[in-house]
């Protein structure tokens, strides 16, 4: 397979990598989720470089990269910023919060009240924020990393199933391999590699990049191939709560933004194959029957894809 | 036994199955030739003692229910439902041992030599087993019963001519079948995989081929002549009529002469008569180079009561003749009238009418519309007594008026008749002057020069052979049909007008009645035909070439007349009343001889056809549906070439995806089906990996744009070509 990579995107691929050690794929997908315009939920433990890569994810393409850890006692004006008196304006000044800025890394999402979050979720969703009856539009490119902790549930707010749809693709970092971590190792006796990163692209090319991703053709049966996905995790037996429309349109998006990435100006059923554990899987709920059974997510999205026949031929509807 | 053996498949159940039926094939004609009735008995124990082993029951079970089956049997045919029939038959079976001991062996009863045949066919279902389980080959019993019945089929009526087809195939099944068994046991085979599956077809096709083949090639005639009939005269009459051709009365179609003769006896009629005479029924006047038809001429049937009409010429008022009257009794259905020579007028019941064919001089009896002889009738003739001197005088020369037409018709000859025939004619009639020496001549020609009286081994001309010729020069054996023609057309090179007679001969005689009138019986063997000669102001005079027959009318030569009497007397006063004839002339009724000579190529009928060749027609499309069969199993082998042929030509764009589309059908036929969730790319990976290339991923990097692009580079066809025969071939 000819995987051909977007020389722009390739270059920031390069630059992550220099600071991350073979995280190749994490850096791939958070770039499909920021071209699509969308946002990443990375489920992991702490430790394994999360911060690191969005921070060089954020250097290459010289964003402003802002970072809210997330905690118990977090209010909302915490993050999307607070009105102040001004007495010698005799008038509230507007203090923004961290949201306003092109990358945010809300780190342990799951530790603070479901006011906190909603109110990153809600900007997460509009591209907007209204504080005290004003509306603020967020900065282009807008991208949103956050974390969860999967270990430690005690004293978590797990995020709500509506507001998890919102994040375009969830994934794991996962350890990395023995000789990845010892060139990590090695990597730290020096200098951190992430002081020298330049960056590659600029915000303006970053946003044009967003614009083209929308021109790639996607087939009426590469739609249809998506929508059969979708409707076939609501059927599985397994399921209780099935991948919703916005699902769809989700994995339409992040595989026109790979198949960009890839140089291709059409998507693959290929495409849809690869990304769509990372875009169902958090919006999908087990039954409980089955998850006690100890069935998981990415077997029953693994199911689905073998059941639905891939499309092969012109103007020919396939239903199974 | 051991496990596997007792294993019960379908290939173990065919064997069964074949076992069966080359046992029947023993059966088959032990009914037919000799007095063994009932045979389904034996049948249905053959087919239960094989179940029996097939199903692999224990010893004891088995030899119960067949001594069961055994004794119930004879208790059926022989002893009724007699209460002490136990007794009887243990009393009936110590005494035929008894006699077996002595070596009495015709001594022995019914029912014992059938509880002995009960035990044969016990033992030989019992070696089958033992072939087909343990030794696993039947060739012993397969050529054992080829024997039987190719032996019977040469030595006996028996007609194996279906049984030796049968028993082939299905002795070739049952080889082929156990030489796999044998295989997979030496060289540990799993017996139901694949291979056996492949073996199967293959065998099945090989036979089918074999026997389509040898259906379909030409085949020699017989080295020698059948036996059966020599046999037959060896034993007396028998009762081995049962498979002949049985042939009543005369053939109406004489345009096809040649091949065997093969009579039935059947009366036909019994004459009275003051002295025998030949029985004339009708004439023929166009020799075809095949045989005889009648000529077309003018002349509508001629009806009359009593009278015969004078169109009915025999010979003139100068011959010497004297009344004779004889009576018919007619035996067999028929409508025409025979008569002997100088017939002059017919009696019998008021109701009756005649016609006279003037083309054949065929008599017809009409009673009302229907065409029917009267069940019996007298004939009045005038007897000739044809004097030499006057014969000889007979020329040409001095021919009345009615010669000239007689002379046309009846030295007609076909374009085409070989030369040799009249140097041979020319040869025989050396130094003779008058038609007469020389009509005497080539009658006595041959009574020598190496010609033979035969019936069975006649062969037919082939397309292009005279029949005459073939004769005379040829095979020189043969039936009155080939001595009268011959000598007819031999004449007719000279110019001699003759006609070809079909009859019978007087008859077998029988007794003489009260009234000193001789009684003959005339049986469908005493058919006949024999020749007459026209002489100019005499009429027409009988001779008779065949050897070993003897016509009173027939004139002798003057001076000879002592040595060729004798000569014929002494050959014929035992042959011509035993010797079967050839059946000649059939119905003569007059209208349709002449249909019949302008009918020479039958219509083809398309039911009768299919009557005929049903097997060849079944044979036939058992095999195209066996090749059609192969052919659709191989077209993985075959297909690739044929679309490579149909695509070769398309250089447009558009037949890219067609063709793709065709490879993927062409792997999937090779095993290397797609799963429904694999994309392309994962399986031309999978492809590209099998067949160590790199051309289904990047023929599928072109369908794929084609297909979720929605368009195609300009020329991808052109490149691709290459790449997707090159797979097309692989994937044979």
């Amino acid at each position: 397979m000819t995987n051909r990579i977007h020389p722009g995107i390739e270059k920031i691929l390069q630059n992550i990598e220099k600071v991350i050690t073979g995280k190749q794929e994490v850096a791939k997908l958070s770039l499909v989720a920021l071209l699509a315009d969308g946002h990443v939920l990375l489920e992991d433990v702490p430790g394994v470089g999360k911060t690191m890569a969005v921070r060089a994810l954020a250097k290459s393409i010289s964003a402003e990269l802002r970072r809210i850890q997330f905690t118990p006692d977090l209010l909302p004006s915490d993050v999307m910023g607070v009105s102040i008196y001004n007495p010698r304006d005799m008038d509230f000044q507007f203090y923004p919060g961290p949201i306003m800025g092109n990358i945010i890394l809300a780190d342990e999402i799951n530790r603070t009240s479901p006011k906190t979050q909603s109110a990153l979720l809600e900007g997460m969703e509009e591209k907007s924020i209204t504080v005290d009856g004003v509306t603020y539009n967020l900065e282009k490119p807008f991208f949103v990393m956050a974390t969860q902790n999967p270990i430690e549930y005690e004293g978590t707010y797990p995020l709500p199933e509506a507001q998890l749809d919102r994040f375009l693709l969830k994934m794991k970092m996962g350890y990395p391999t023995l000789d990845e971590e010892m060139e990590v190792l090695q990597r730290a006796q020096k200098v951190p590699p992430i002081d020298d990163l330049q960056p590659v692209i600029s915000l303006q090319e970053l946003r044009q990049l967003q614009l083209d991703i929308k021109e790639v053709y996607v087939d009426e049966s590469i739609r249809r191939y998506i929508v059969e996905l979708s409707s076939h995790t609501r059927s599985h037996e397994n399921v209780f709560l099935g991948v919703s429309p916005r699902g769809s349109i989700a994995l339409m998006k992040a595989s026109q933004a790979l198949a960009f990435i890839h140089e291709r100006d059409y998507v693959l059923p290929d495409d849809i194959q690869y990304l769509a554990p990372f875009v169902f899987a958090h919006r999908i709920i087990l039954r409980p029957e089955a998850r006690f059974e100890g069935v998981q997510i990415e077997d029953v999205i693994e199911q689905v894809i073998s059941r639905v026949s891939v499309p092969i031929q012109r103007h020919v509807a396939k239903y199974e | 036994m051991n496990q596997k053996s007792t294993k019960r498949n379908i290939d173990s159940f065919l064997l069964y199955v074949f076992s069966f039926l080359l046992l029947w094939e023993w059966l088959r004609p032990v009914e037919q030739l000799t007095g063994t009735s009932s045979i389904n008995i034996f049948l249905g124990f053959i087919f239960g003692s094989l179940l029996l082993a097939f199903l692999g029951l224990p010893l004891v079970p088995t030899v119960v229910l067949k001594l069961i089956y055994i004794l119930l049997t004879i208790q059926y045919i022989y002893f009724g439902n007699v209460d002490t029939w136990i007794d009887l038959f243990l009393k009936d079976f110590f005494q035929n041992a008894g006699s077996i001991l002595k070596g009495q062996w015709t001594e022995m009863s019914d029912s014992f030599r059938t509880l002995l045949f009960f035990a044969l066919l016990w033992i030989t279902t019992y070696l089958l087993r033992y072939w087909l389980i343990d030794r696993k080959n039947i060739l012993f019993f397969f050529l054992a019963t080829l024997i039987f019945i190719t032996v019977l089929d040469a030595f006996s009526p028996y007609e194996a001519d279906a049984a030796i087809i049968r028993s082939v195939l299905t002795g070739f099944a049952m080889m082929g079948i156990l030489t796999f068994r044998r295989l997979a046991d030496s060289e540990n085979i799993q017996k139901n995989g694949r291979i056996k599956r492949k073996w199967m077809f293959s065998l099945a096709a090989v036979i089918a081929g074999s026997a389509v083949i040898a259906f379909a090639v030409p085949k020699a005639d017989p080295v020698w002549p059948n036996p059966v009939p020599f046999l037959k005269s060896l034993s007396g009459s028998g009762n081995t009529a049962v498979n002949e051709t049985k042939r009543s009365g005369l053939r109406s179609d004489d345009s096809e002469l040649g091949g065997p003769f093969l009579p039935a006896n059947m009366v036909v009629f019994t004459a009275e008569v003051e002295e025998p005479h030949y029985w004339k029924v009708d004439t023929r006047d166009v020799y075809t180079g095949k045989g005889w038809i009648s000529s077309s001429r003018d002349g509508q049937p001629l009806n009359f009561r009593r009278n015969v009409p004078s169109s009915l010429f025999s010979f003139t008022e100068k011959v010497p003749s004297e009344e004779r009257t004889s009576i018919v009794y007619n035996e067999e259905d028929h409508a025409h009238i025979q008569y002997p020579h100088g017939l002059q007028r017919i009696d019998a019941t008021s109701s009756y009418r005649y016609q006279l064919n003037q083309q054949t001089n065929g008599i017809t009896a009409l009673n009302g519309a229907e065409q029917e002889a009267p069940a019996s009738y007298s004939v009045q003739y005038e007897h000739p007594s044809f004097q030499a001197k006057d014969l000889e005088a007979s020329s040409p020369e001095e021919a009345d008026r009615s010669f000239q037409a007689i002379a046309d018709t009846y030295t007609q000859l076909p374009e085409n008749v070989p030369p040799e025939i009249r140097e041979l004619a020319l040869d025989i009639t050396r130094g003779q002057e008058t038609w007469f020496d020389k009509a005497k001549a080539v009658e006595a020609y041959f009574s020598s020069s190496g010609f033979a009286y035969e019936q069975v081994d006649v062969p037919v001309p082939s397309e292009d052979e005279d029949y005459v010729a073939q004769f005379l020069f040829d095979t020189k054996r043969g039936y009155c049909d080939n001595f009268s023609t011959s000598m007819a057309v031999l004449l007719r090179t000279l110019d001699i007008p003759t006609r070809w007679v079909k009859g019978y001969t007087e008859g077998t005689y029988l007794e003489t009645n009260e009234a000193e009138n001789k009684i003959y019986q005339v049986t469908s063997e005493n058919a006949h035909s024999w020749v007459e000669v026209y002489f100019p102001n005499i009429g027409w005079v009988p001779f008779e070439p065949t050897q070993g027959f003897t016509n009173e009318d027939v004139p002798e030569l003057e001076e000879t007349t002592e040595t060729l009497v004798e000569e014929e007397t002494t050959e014929n006063i035992e042959t011509p009343v035993e010797t079967p004839e050839q059946p000649v002339a059939a119905e003569p009724e007059p209208e349709e001889e002449v249909n019949d000579a302008s009918q020479e190529a039958p219509q083809p009928n398309v039911g009768l056809f299919l009557k005929t060749n049903w097997k060849n027609i079944v044979v036939l499309v058992a095999a195209v549906f066996v090749m059609a069969a192969l052919f659709y199993r191989s077209r993985r082998k075959w297909l690739p070439f044929y679309y490579i042929f149909i695509y070769k030509r398309d250089r447009q764009d558009h037949h890219f995806p067609k063709a793709y589309l065709v490879l993927l059908t062409q792997l999937e036929r090779c095993g290397l089906k797609r799963k429904a969730g694999q994309t392309l790319r994962e399986y031309a990976k999978e492809i590209d990996l099998l067949f160590s290339s790199s051309s289904m991923t990047q023929l599928t990097g072109w369908y794929e744009q084609y297909l979720y692009r929605g368009s195609l580079p300009k020329g991808t066809w052109e490149n691709a070509r290459n790449e997707w025969e090159s797979l097309m071939k692989k994937t044979r």
